[in-house]
């Protein structure tokens, strides 16, 4: 069951983030679209996202650590 | 105790591998470390900076006599950031007090990464595994993508639009909760 909030508490959950001119992770656009207990929702839907990625990981790693990777390779 | 700094010396030589499972420990503290900043600062975003910052610092990290010397170091350099950030996209002079408030309680010794649970692990994988089909195609496309992809592109590739693919999301890691707590396990309380 999915509630009016879900969608872009969601939108925000994803480990991608706009690049800024020099490389940089910037906000999610979606981020600043909630207000502050939907800003708390999203991180600790997040948390919990990133140990269910984790644990579907064969080396245990979640998105936000494979995302960093690729930056480490330069991609 | 787990200390990561056993994988010091090979980050310090530039092997990404070695900082991957550093990663596998060190993020879950991390982003534990800027949870009084959620409501202030985009966590993901300053957490996926600090954590290539620490890679880059690395080099120049010294033992202090404690364990986790480097993730300390990563919890400080984020906690750095997410102030940074904040003030740069501020828009009231209150906000200085909730910034000091965050940033109070420096790492110290005690810190400590977080230890995989082969238990929870293999439950969640069986959970994922019984997901319906359009739930477990936007949860895994996520995964496959690890933020390569934005959601447009994403529900793009796996033939739905954009809303459709973000509810179906939402419904897979609902029923992945759900599915746990009949197996005795709530996921928030594993993680607290």
């Amino acid at each position: 069951m999915t509630t009016p909030r879900d969608p872009p508490l969601d939108a925000v959950t994803t480990a991608w983030r706009p690049r800024s001119p020099d490389g940089a992770a910037r906000s999610h656009p979606a981020w600043h679209d909630l207000d502050d207990e939907g800003k708390r929702e999203a991180y600790e839907v997040t948390r919990i996202l990133r140990s269910i990625e984790a644990a579907l990981d064969p080396e245990g790693l979640s998105t936000t650590a494979r995302a960093v990777l690729r930056r480490l390779h330069g991609l | 105790m787990v200390d990561l700094d056993v994988l010091l010396a090979d980050i310090r030589s530039g092997d990404p591998s070695a900082f991957a499972r550093w990663m596998a420990g060190a993020e879950p503290t991390m982003r534990d470390s800027l949870r009084s900043f959620a409501a202030v600062v985009d966590v993901e975003a300053v957490l996926q900076e600090a954590l290539l910052r620490t890679w880059q610092i690395a080099p120049r990290v010294e033992l202090d006599g404690k364990t986790n010397s480097l993730l300390r170091v990563g919890i400080r350099i984020a906690r750095n950031l997410a102030v940074s950030e904040r003030r740069r996209a501020r828009s009231a002079p209150s906000d200085d007090d909730a910034i000091d408030r965050a940033r109070a309680g420096d790492p110290d010794g005690t810190t400590l990464p977080v230890v995989p649970d082969p238990h929870l692990r293999q439950a969640i994988s069986k959970c994922a595994d019984a997901l319906p089909a359009q739930p477990a195609r936007a949860l895994h496309a996520r995964i496959e993508s690890a933020g390569r992809q934005d959601d447009d592109t994403l529900a793009a590739e796996v033939g739905m639009r954009k809303n459709t693919f973000l509810q179906n999301f939402t419904r897979a890691r609902k029923l992945v909760a759900d599915c746990l707590k009949r197996h005795g396990i709530d996921i928030s309380l594993e993680l607290a």
